[in-house]
Parts: structure tokens; C-alpha cells; sequence
């Protein structure tokens, strides 16, 4: 988040300090307005459901963190997740535990490729991964003739350590919070972090300062694609199977974690730590409207605006002169 | 403190004239015979692939597979193509077409005689489902332009507002449309062809039509081309984008009454794989998704381009999975090879 | 007929129009000439509309007017021909001659194309252009486009009452002389329909084809001639004479380069920008590039850095071969860059200070791998101290602070770099007199220390004061070389006459 350091406040400086701060405090106030309408809610084991739930979404939406801070978008996700749920699925039976880092490794591939056709072809984002996306859900259809491949005995065996829980934790939650913690190290310590966030907030001074600017967008991608892989494992072990589509409503949300957290699609402002607070309002917003009765489809419309509006609010105009 | 405009570089291209003598056109440029072949492109692709079709599928020729297999099959695709068209010429992107076309279903199966309720509106369901997809794009258009959001998250918003608002009025099951006059306005044959071809055709008539002879279809072109030099010349911005996402609705709204009458029924999935499809039309077309180049008619030879791929993967008998790989594989090459390479564009 | 009184405007502490009256009569050509920076391209923004002055008026026929935009512009009878071309290349010459004016074609409430066509022909005609007016704007030469702007200009005649003035913007820079030939010929048969302020660098051509000439220099209108009683060299001294300030560029503090070389360019050149460069810096040695807009110099500075891909030539840095397709590369090469767009291309303006120091060599901040916040803080205040730059912290965003101190933390960064070539791209571009001078002293003190530079300048007289050798490029090759020793510095006209 960007540091000021301003001496006395200016009406306008006032609200840009406390901008930065408006997801924790919506964040804060929802919990309050469900605790208060339905306190039942808030009890542990309903608790531990959001939860859940919010750590699938966290670590698809780990991945599009990095693809937005750049000023690009994956529309592929959620093939990639469906994708890899079936990949998981087939290969527990023959390969064992090693199923696992090979799908997630399939999944970086692929997200390198879609970086590759968006950067050295210059095809803009959304196409590119539109398209990789479609590729993706081809191979699932293709796969197993349209059907889904179930989690024989022997497959759930070895996904106990997502299934499982730990005290009482269920171990997603363990597992989405150590992805967390590596993406905020990576994104404070590493070069691709320091390099990424350049890129995005001023990508012509980054080219200007020798940044190899293509090569950390196709790394990007690369990621974006292997953290939805390993969200569509991390699926597969939960619903105890893969298919084609089974990740199919969790583009919009995955979107709407980035964004309502903070991270501006013009790039640059935003990191993991934002999205971890997007995430949960999304999850809480999600559950809670089911809690509530509302259906889960009418939730694409809240999520709908909700995404429009909180671009309206990250987007730094002064980036972009032509709003295209 | 800023600095005071500088007066701007000549482009490279201007200068190329005065250091090479003799080229009026100046060096580097392809020859005239070249660029009229890569215009060209598209259409060559369609007839290499017809022609192949034919050879490798005798039935493909065959009179009852054109009007069935591809006339048929392409009309909805052109018509979501011709709306998407008008947009991408302005060098922005509509993705909420799959939402707004639910909608529209949604509002003909409900309105006319249906198996869940007991309206009877007849003509009045196409109609309010034309109005209200027309609405919903006004909207994206005005979420566009008065928030200034970039087109493909506003129409990515709209997208999901769409959808959501057409399985809540629907409530997860499917409706099926049970007055034959809405179901003849897909099938109804006049002359060799069903009705949904005739609509699909005069849309592309009236598309051409607003391309060519109207002012908007000139200023989409001039925004396309160079939305700051067309903005000093006084052409309405801000006016034209609305009227193209708006337009964009409309043409959805057609799309979305003859699918529901296509298909008999409207459902949640009725629109699925669209927005893939009718850009993957456009682009192969040859309009450039930077804007300022292509038109409606390269939308047609697109569609059709698209469509014959499909309907020979049918006629081969090649799994209908593949489809969606074959069409991703497409819509990359198409894009990259119509790409101009230019100066180091900040792509997005 | 036109009339400019006391029209200033300033942007911060730079006062790109002080007081400037121009007078326009009817059927004349006004030649406008001056530096860059002068004023010119102010002064021609003002009267399209799209920027407006902070004090003085411009009269109509004796009305004040107040522009308000450019189809305001228009509307009073001003029409501009840009350099940089305003025609679009994916439409028709009819289209754009008619852009935005359509609702005039209308018939049955659809555009009448063919009397579009037609009345555009008419519009061609007039100018002497024979192009099918159906022909798109891009596959014209430049020339031809040149035209069709002028004839798009001329348009304006038939909508509204106002007397016509059209300014050309530098016409000529890449026209052949035939097609100038042409362009002078049409503008003198059209001095009974318009006036013409005619805005050129060259300053013979200025003198052939004008009524009267103004001369601006740093904002301020120097001198009116009619063009029959001036001279060339007359011209030249008024647009550069100044009295030198001496001590203002630190001459004093200039040494003698050393003697081996740390960049060198044989044969270097880019198709369609500049050819055949043979450049050579040594250490310590500040390299000049004077040349007007087109001249190929920013190409080449481009070029030494990796932004342009050289198209043929060689390319020595410390003695290896090297070949710059990147910036990557160059910074690699030990070659630093301070552009000339610093909040676009210099810094990331949402980033701190500390970050942005580091952007180009981020190893002197890691430890084990990782970047050590600390250490990357101790390198900032280091340079914060050393360098005298303004600001509450290293964690200060760049986005807040001066002109001058970000063009310091840019220098900074190179510094951390541990550049030993610095290409400097209009570097006091925007910074007051202060700010200015705390870069010419760090320009002498990086000489000093063995550090080879690069610069091209706004000014003349800035490139003269700081430089030990001026090279002059005009129309993409090298016209001049010239040393520049403390003791001898060359005059303005003696580095002009090769510019132009």
C-alpha cells in the first residue's frame, strides 16, 4: 500500500488515507451487520465453512493478484482449476502423491504459454487467456467424453491432507494460510515481487530501468495458472471428484476478491495481503447470502455491481488517458 | 511542476519517406498487391476451407447441409457477431453478451405460452426481451463511459448482472416455449430458407447499412483510428460509445429471441460458449481488436469461417469436444497474425 | 484580421509565453520563427484552443474572443496544419476532410457519399491535389497527406464568416524540395482566400516564402522584419543572441576528458531515422547532440540505449562489441538513462524513493537472496544525503515531490548502478533555475569522476555550456563536430549553421 507522509490534512487527503483501509473496514462492518442479523453465523462450525470455502478462493485468486498487479486479467481460471481437478482425478489411481506437483507443474505450463501468446504475440490478456481457457475446457470435455472422473478409494486416501483437519482446522485453511504468507514474503523479499509491482505501477520506467518486462509477465501467468491448478486440486479433493466444469462459477469471485480487496486493475497498488481481506469478504458475502436464502445465482448480480463498483473506486485514472 | 508540451516527435514513418528517394510510398511499407491479399485473407481462408470440406465430405455441399448445417447454425453467430463488431471497431470489447442473451430468453419464455405459467403474451415477449436487452446494454454502455471503467469490466460486470438476473427470474429450470408463432420465427421456411436466416440476413443489412451510411458508423471508425485527433475534431465521443454498447444489446436481444425459439426452451446454459464464439468470429474475420480496421462484412466471412469449421468437424465425425480447443487454437493464430507490428504498444 | 496581444502562459517557474503580439493582415503569410522552446508550439496551441493563455487576448476582426476548444477555433476561422499529422490513416481523404462536419451529407437521413466524394474532390482541387478522394489516408505519402490537411484546412471556408488563418507547423522538415516547391506554389495562390502563419526552422524557406517575420526567443517576440529587408545570419542572431552568463553551465569546473574511449558507434544507423553515426565518448567526457526535431538525434539517443535496435553499424562499449535490443542489455552494459518523460519513463511515481533507487541494480540491497529492507534504506539516505534531495523520507513516494529531486533519484539510481555511461535525455527539461544548476554541478562532478556522458538539450545554449564536443545532426546524418573547451567555446550560429 502506498505510503504518505503528509503534514495537515486536506479535505481530499483525508479520504485518500483512509481509502487504502476501506476493505478491512467493510470487511469489519459485515461481520458486525451478520453477527447482529443472524448471530448464528458466527458460530465456529459456520465460521469454519466460509472459511473453507474462502481458502479455495484465496488460492485462485493468489494467482490473479499477480496477473492484475501487472494491468492484465486471466479469464482462464476457472478452466484451469476444472482442468486440473480431472488431471488430479485420473492420475491419484497410477502416480500416487506425485499426481499432485505434476498437475500443479501442467498448470504453471499452461499459465506460461498464456503469457507467451500475450506477450510475444501481443495479444491483449483477455483474449489470450479467454482462448487458452477454452483450450483447457476442450481438453477436459475431451477427456472423459464430457463426464466427470470420480476419486476412487485409493485417490482418497492420498488427499487426506486436504480433507483432513488439523485441531479442529480444517486443513485448507492451514494451507491457503501458508500460501498467503509465502505470496507476502514473495511479494516483500523476492525479485519477481519487486519487479512485478514495478511493472505495474509505471511499466515504461520499469522497461526504462532494464527490467526484462516480458519475461515477469509470462512468470505471472505462470503462476495465475499454477495456483489455479492447485485450486482445482484442492476442489477435486473436497467434492471427491473432477469435471469439466466444475470450477465454472468461481471466475466472477475470484475477479471480485482482487478487485473488492483493493488491487487497482490499472496495476501496481495491491498485493496478496489485500486480497486475503477481499477473499473474505467475498466468502462471507457468498455464504452469508446462501445463510440468508438468496440464490446463488441472484449472487452473480450482487457480485456483478459490487465488481464495478469497487473498480470505480481502486481505478487510478491518470494511468490511462483513453479508457478503452 | 510539469514540464510545458513539448512539440511531439515526427513518426518514423514520415521520415522514412525523406531518407529514401524514388518510393513514393515510402520504404518498408508492403506493396499495394500485398496489402489487398492480406485484406483478402479471411475470405481466401473460407474458400480454402469449403473447398476442402468438400473434398474430404462430399455431403457438405450437399443443399440440405448449407441451409441446415451452416446457414442455419450461423445466423445466431452473425447477428451476436454484428453487435460485437460496431464495439471492437472502437477498440473496446463487450463481454456480457452470454448475460444479456439469458436475459432476453428468459423474458420470451416467460412472456409467451409456456409449460410453468400461464401468460400468453405473444408478440409482446420478443418485444419486451428486445427492449430489455437493448436496456442492459444502454447500461453497460453508461457504466462504461459516466464511470469511466474500461469497457471489458464494465461488460464483464453486466456479464454476471445478466446471467444472475436471468436464472433468478428463472429459478434453475428450464421453460419451454410452447406458442408456435415465437417457435416459427426460427423455423418458419420462406423459400429455401428457414425464417432465422432471413432475420440473420436483413441484421446484416441493416449492420452494413449503419456502417457505411450513417454518421455513428463513421465516428466508431474515426474513434477506432484515433480517439484524440477524432475527439479535437469535434466527433461526440462519449455519445457514440453508448449508442455502440446499446446497439450491441439490441443485437443481442434479437440473438436472444431466436435462440429461445431455436431451441424451444430457455435454460441457464442457452448461452454458454457464445461470447467465445462470436469473437473468435469477429477476429477471424479480420477486424483488429485495436480498432479502426475490419467491418461487418469481415464479421460475416468470420461467422461463416467459424461455423463451416464446426459443422465440417461434425461432418467428419470428429468429437465435438475438440471444438472448443480447435476454436481457442484459432482465435491465437487469427489475432497474431493480424497484429501490426508497430512502435512498443503497452499491451494490456 | 488576427490579432495576438500580450498573450502570456506559464507552466510552474517555466514561462513559456511572455507578453507576445503577433499581428496577422489579411492575404499574408507571417513567418514564426525561433528555438526550441521558444515559444513556437505554445503560442500555436493557444490559437487552436486547446490551451488557454493566463493573461491577454486574441481579436478577430477586432472582436476578443475566448477560445474555448478547437472547433471553437474552427468556428473563428482558425485552422491548423500539424506536424505531426492529424489526419485518420484507416479513413478515407473525404472522410477526413469531412470528419465530424457529415450531418451536412445527409439525404433521406443516410450519408450521401458520393456527394461527399465530390465535394471533397472540389476541396483537393483547390489545393492541387489529384488523389481519389476515396482513397485512405494511409497509403499516402506524406506530402499528399500534407495536402490534405491544408485542403481539410481550406474546408473550413465554407462554414463559417470568420477570415481564414492557417498555421503550418514546421511543413517542410521532410518534404522534398520538390514537393516544397509545390506546397509554396499552392500557398501563394491561396493568399487571396487565407493568411498563413508559417512556422519553420528553416529559416531560407521562411525568408522565400513570407510577407513579415517574427522572431521569438524564450518566450518573448524579439523582433518583426518584413521579410524583404532581412537576412539569414540577421535572423539567426536574433533568435540565439543572448549574453552568455558566464559561470552559469560551471565552465569552470570542465576538465579534460580522458583519453580512452568508453562507448564508440562506427557506421551506427537505424533504417528510416539516422545513418552512417560515428561517435566516439571518452572517459570523463560530456558528448553533446544538437539537432532539430527530425534531425534523427532522438532516435540515436533511443538507439545508444537500447530502446531502437540498430539496423546496421557497430557498437563498442569499453572496447567489447555490443548489440543494445533492449534496455535490459544496456543497463547490463553499464550504460544508465535519464529520460526525458521522468514521470513516465523515469520513475514509478507510486513507488518510494528507496525502491526506485534500487530498480536497476538490485543486488546491492539483497542479502541471501532476498532484498533487505534495511539495507536498501541505509543505500537511499545515503544517496538522499550526498545528492541533496528534498524529501520527509526514503519511503516517500515519488509522486510528491519536486521536479528536481526526482531527476536526482533517477541519477541516483544510475549512481547504484555503478554506471559508467550516462545518456542524459533533456535532462533540466521542467526544473526552475535552481533545480538546473544543482544538475549542471552534478554533471561536472560525474565527469569528473570518469563517468562518460551523453546529452541533448533544449537549448543551444546549454548543450555549448556544458559539453567538451558537440556533434550536429541534421536529416539523419552527423553535419558537424566541434569541440567546445572551456577557454573557446563555439558560438550559437557557428553550431546552427550545421542544424539547419
Amino acid at each position: 500500500m502506498a505510503k504518505t507522509d503528509m503534514v495537515g490534512m486536506a479535505p481530499g487527503a483525508a479520504l485518500s488515507r483512509v481509502r487504502p483501509f476501506t476493505p478491512v473496514l467493510l470487511l469489519v462492518l459485515l461481520l458486525l451487520g451478520i453477527g447482529i442479523v443472524e448471530p448464528g453465523f458466527l458460530r465456529a462450525k459456520d465460521l469454519s465453512v466460509v472459511l473453507s470455502d474462502a481458502s479455495v478462493l484465496f488460492v485462485m485468486a493468489t494467482g490473479m493478484t499477480l496477473v492484475i498487479m501487472l494491468g492484465g486479467i486471466d479469464l482462464s481460471v476457472q478452466a484451469g482449476a476444472s482442468f486440473a481437478s480431472m488431471v488430479v482425478a485420473e492420475l491419484l489411481p497410477s502416480l500416487g502423491y506425485a499426481a499432485f506437483p505434476l498437475t500443479v507443474l501442467i498448470g504453471l505450463a499452461v499459465g506460461i504459454c498464456s503469457g507467451f501468446v500475450h506477450v510475444k504475440l501481443r495479444i491483449p490478456s483477455f483474449i489470450a487467456t479467454l482462448a487458452t481457457g477454452g483450450i483447457m475446457t476442450g481438453l477436459s470435455l475431451l477427456m472423459e467424453e464430457g463426464r466427470s472422473v470420480a476419486l476412487l478409494d485409493t485417490g482418497r486416501h492420498e488427499v487426506r491432507w486436504i480433507t483432513g483437519s488439523i485441531f479442529g482446522f480444517p486443513n485448507v485453511i492451514l494451507i491457503a494460510a501458508i500460501l498467503a504468507a509465502g505470496g507476502m514474503f514473495v511479494q516483500r523479499y523476492t525479485r519477481f515481487g519487486r519487479y512485478s509491482a514495478a511493472i505495474g505501477a509505471g511499466e515504461p520506467a520499469a522497461h526504462a530501468a532494464g527490467i526484462s518486462v516480458d519475461r515477469y509477465k509470462i512468470m505471472a501467468f505462470g503462476l495465475s495458472g499454477a495456483c489455479a491448478a492447485f485450486g482445482g486440486v484442492l476442489l477435486a479433493a473436497r467434492l471427491s471428484s473432477g469435471s469439466p466444469d466444475l470450477a465454472s462459477q468461481l471466475l466472477l469471485p475470484t475477479i471480485a476478491a482482487v478487485v473488492v480487496g483493493g488491487t487497482a486493475i490499472t496495476g501496481g497498488i495491491g498485493n496478496i495481503g489485500l486480497t486475503v481481506v477481499g477473499t473474505l469478504i467475498v466468502s462471507i458475502v457468498r455464504i452469508g447470502m446462501t445463510f440468508v436464502g438468496v440464490d446463488i445465482f441472484a449472487q452473480q448480480i450482487v457480485f456483478g455491481g459490487a465488481l464495478i463498483l469497487a473498480v470505480f473506486v481502486t481505478i487510478d485514472r491518470s494511468k490511462i488517458a483513453i479508457i478503452k | 511542476m510539469d514540464s510545458p508540451p513539448q512539440m511531439p516527435e515526427l513518426p518514423a514513418r514520415a521520415r522514412v519517406s525523406a531518407l529514401t528517394t524514388g518510393d513514393g510510398r515510402g520504404a518498408g511499407r508492403p506493396s499495394w498487391l500485398k496489402r489487398r491479399l492480406a485484406g483478402m485473407a479471411p475470405l481466401l481462408v473460407l474458400v480454402a476451407l469449403c473447398i476442402l470440406l468438400g473434398i474430404l465430405s462430399p455431403s457438405f455441399f450437399s443443399f440440405r447441409n448449407l441451409v441446415w448445417g451452416v446457414a442455419n447454425q450461423a445466423a445466431i453467430p452473425l447477428i451476436l457477431a454484428m453487435g460485437a463488431t460496431f464495439v471492437i471497431l472502437m477498440g473496446s470489447i463487450d463481454l456480457s453478451i452470454e448475460g444479456i442473451l439469458c436475459v432476453g430468453a428468459m423474458i420470451v419464455a416467460l412472456l409467451c405460452a409456456n409449460d410453468t405459467n400461464t401468460n400468453n403474451f405473444g408478440w409482446l415477449g420478443p418485444l419486451f426481451a428486445l427492449l430489455a436487452c437493448t436496456a442492459l446494454g444502454l447500461v453497460s454502455g453508461l457504466v462504461h463511459v459516466g464511470l469511466r471503467i474500461p469497457s471489458f469490466m464494465a461488460t464483464l460486470g453486466m456479464w454476471f448482472v445478466g446471467l444472475g438476473i436471468g436464472t433468478v427470474i428463472l429459478g434453475g429450470t428450464a421453460v419451454r416455449v410452447l406458442d408456435p408463432r415465437v417457435r416459427a420465427m426460427a423455423f418458419l421456411r420462406i423459400g429455401y430458407f428457414p425464417m432465422a436466416v432471413w432475420v440473420a440476413a436483413a441484421v446484416f443489412v441493416l449492420a452494413l447499412l449503419i456502417e457505411r451510411r450513417t454518421r455513428f458508423g463513421r465516428y466508431v471508425y474515426a474513434i477506432g483510428g484515433g480517439e484524440d485527433i477524432a475527439k479535437l475534431s469535434g466527433v461526440p465521443v462519449a455519445r457514440t460509445r453508448i449508442l455502440a454498447f446499446t446497439l450491441a444489446g439490441f443485437f443481442t436481444g434479437i440473438a436472444a429471441v431466436l435462440a429461445s425459439a431455436q431451441l424451444g426452451q430457455a435454460n441457464t446454459t442457452i448461452a454458454d460458449g457464445r461470447l467465445f464464439m462470436t469473437i473468435t468470429a469477429v477476429v477471424v474475420g479480420g477486424t483488429a481488436l485495436t480498432g479502426g480496421w475490419g467491418g461487418v462484412v469481415n464479421s460475416l466471412v468470420g461467422t461463416l469461417t467459424v461455423v463451416v469449421l464446426a459443422n465440417g468437424m461434425v461432418l467428419l465425425g470428429i468429437s465435438p469436444y475438440v471444438h472448443e480447443t480447435v476454436q481457442g487454437l484459432m482465435i491465437i493464430a487469427a489475432v497474431a497474425l493480424s497484429v501490426r507490428r508497430g512502435a512498443r504498444l503497452v499491451i494490456k | 484580421m488576427l490579432n495576438v496581444e500580450q498573450i502570456s502562459k506559464s507552466y510552474g517557474p517555466v514561462h513559456a509565453l511572455r507578453e507576445v503580439s503577433i499581428e496577422v493582415r489579411p492575404n499574408e503569410v507571417v513567418g514564426l520563427i525561433g528555438e526550441n522552446g521558444a515559444g513556437k508550439s505554445t503560442l500555436m496551441r493557444v490559437l487552436a484552443g486547446t490551451v488557454r493563455p493566463d493573461s491577454g487576448r486574441i481579436l478577430i476582426d477586432g472582436t476578443s474572443v475566448s477560445l474555448r476548444d478547437s472547433r471553437h477555433a474552427n468556428a473563428c476561422g482558425i485552422a491548423m496544419v500539424f506536424q505531426e499529422q492529424s489526419l485518420l490513416l484507416n479513413m478515407s481523404v473525404a472522410e477526413n476532410i469531412h470528419l465530424a462536419q457529415e450531418g451536412e451529407f445527409m439525404r433521406l437521413g443516410l450519408l450521401d457519399r458520393r456527394r461527399m466524394n465530390e465535394v471533397a474532390r472540389a476541396h483537393l482541387a483547390r489545393v492541387g491535389l489529384d488523389v481519389d478522394p476515396r482513397t485512405k489516408a494511409g497509403e499516402l505519402t506524406f506530402a499528399a497527406r500534407q495536402m490534405v490537411e491544408l485542403a481539410k484546412a481550406l474546408a473550413l471556408e465554407q462554414r463559417t464568416t470568420a477570415p481564414l488563418t492557417i498555421f503550418l507547423d514546421e511543413p517542410t522538415s521532410v518534404l522534398e524540395s520538390r514537393d516544397i516547391a509545390i506546397l509554396f506554389d499552392r500557398m501563394r495562390s491561396l493568399k487571396s482566400r487565407a493568411s498563413f502563419i508559417f512556422v519553420s526552422h528553416r529559416l531560407d524557406e521562411v525568408l522565400e516564402i513570407s510577407d513579415r517575420v517574427y522572431v521569438l526567443k524564450d518566450g518573448a517576440v524579439v523582433a518583426e522584419r518584413p521579410a524583404a529587408e532581412a537576412t539569414v545570419p540577421e535572423l539567426h542572431a536574433m533568435m540565439v543572441g543572448r549574453a552568455l552568463h558566464s559561470g552559469y553551465y560551471r565552465e569552470d569546473r570542465q576538465g579534460v576528458p580522458g583519453a580512452e574511449p568508453v562507448l564508440e558507434a562506427r557506421q551506427l544507423t537505424v533504417r528510416g531515422a539516422f545513418e552512417s553515426v560515428d561517435l566516439t565518448l571518452r572517459r570523463g567526457e560530456v558528448l553533446g547532440v544538437a539537432g532539430v526535431i527530425g534531425s534523427g538525434r532522438e532516435e540515436l539517443m533511443r538507439t545508444l540505449f537500447g530502446f531502437l535496435p540498430q539496423t546496421g553499424g557497430t557498437l563498442k562499449v569499453n572496447g567489447q562489441e555490443v548489440v543494445l535490443r533492449s534496455p535490459t542489455q544496456a543497463v547490463a552494459a553499464g550504460i544508465g538513462y535519464i529520460p526525458r518523460e521522468r514521470r513516465v519513463e523515469g520513475l514509478v511515481m507510486d513507488l518510494s524513493v528507496a525502491v526506485n533507487m534500487t530498480l536497476a541494480n538490485l543486488d546491492v540491497a539483497m542479502t541471501h537472496n532476498m532484498i533487505d529492507h534495511g539495507r536498501e534504506r541505509t543505500i537511499a539516505d545515503d544517496w538522499i544525503r550526498r545528492l541533496h534531495i528534498r524529501t520527509p523520507s526514503a519511503a516517500q513516494v515519488c509522486r510528491n515531490l519536486s521536479g528536481g529531486n526526482q531527476q536526482k533519484i533517477v541519477l541516483a539510481r544510475w549512481l547504484t548502478a555503478k554506471s559508467r555511461i550516462l545518456i542524459l535525455d533533456h535532462p533540466t527539461r521542467g526544473l526552475d533555475v535552481g533545480a538546473k544548476s544543482e544538475v549542471y554541478d552534478l554533471i561536472r562532478d560525474l565527469s569528473a569522476q570518469g563517468v562518460g556522458i551523453i546529452l541533448t538539450s533544449d537549448t543551444l545554449e546549454e548543450t555549448i555550456g556544458l559539453c567538451h564536443t558537440i556533434l550536429v545532426m541534421r536529416d539523419g546524418m552527423i553535419t558537424g563536430r566541434l569541440d567546445a573547451p572551456a577557454e573557446a567555446k563555439p558560438s550559437q550560429v557557428a553550431v546552427l549553421e550545421h542544424m539547419v
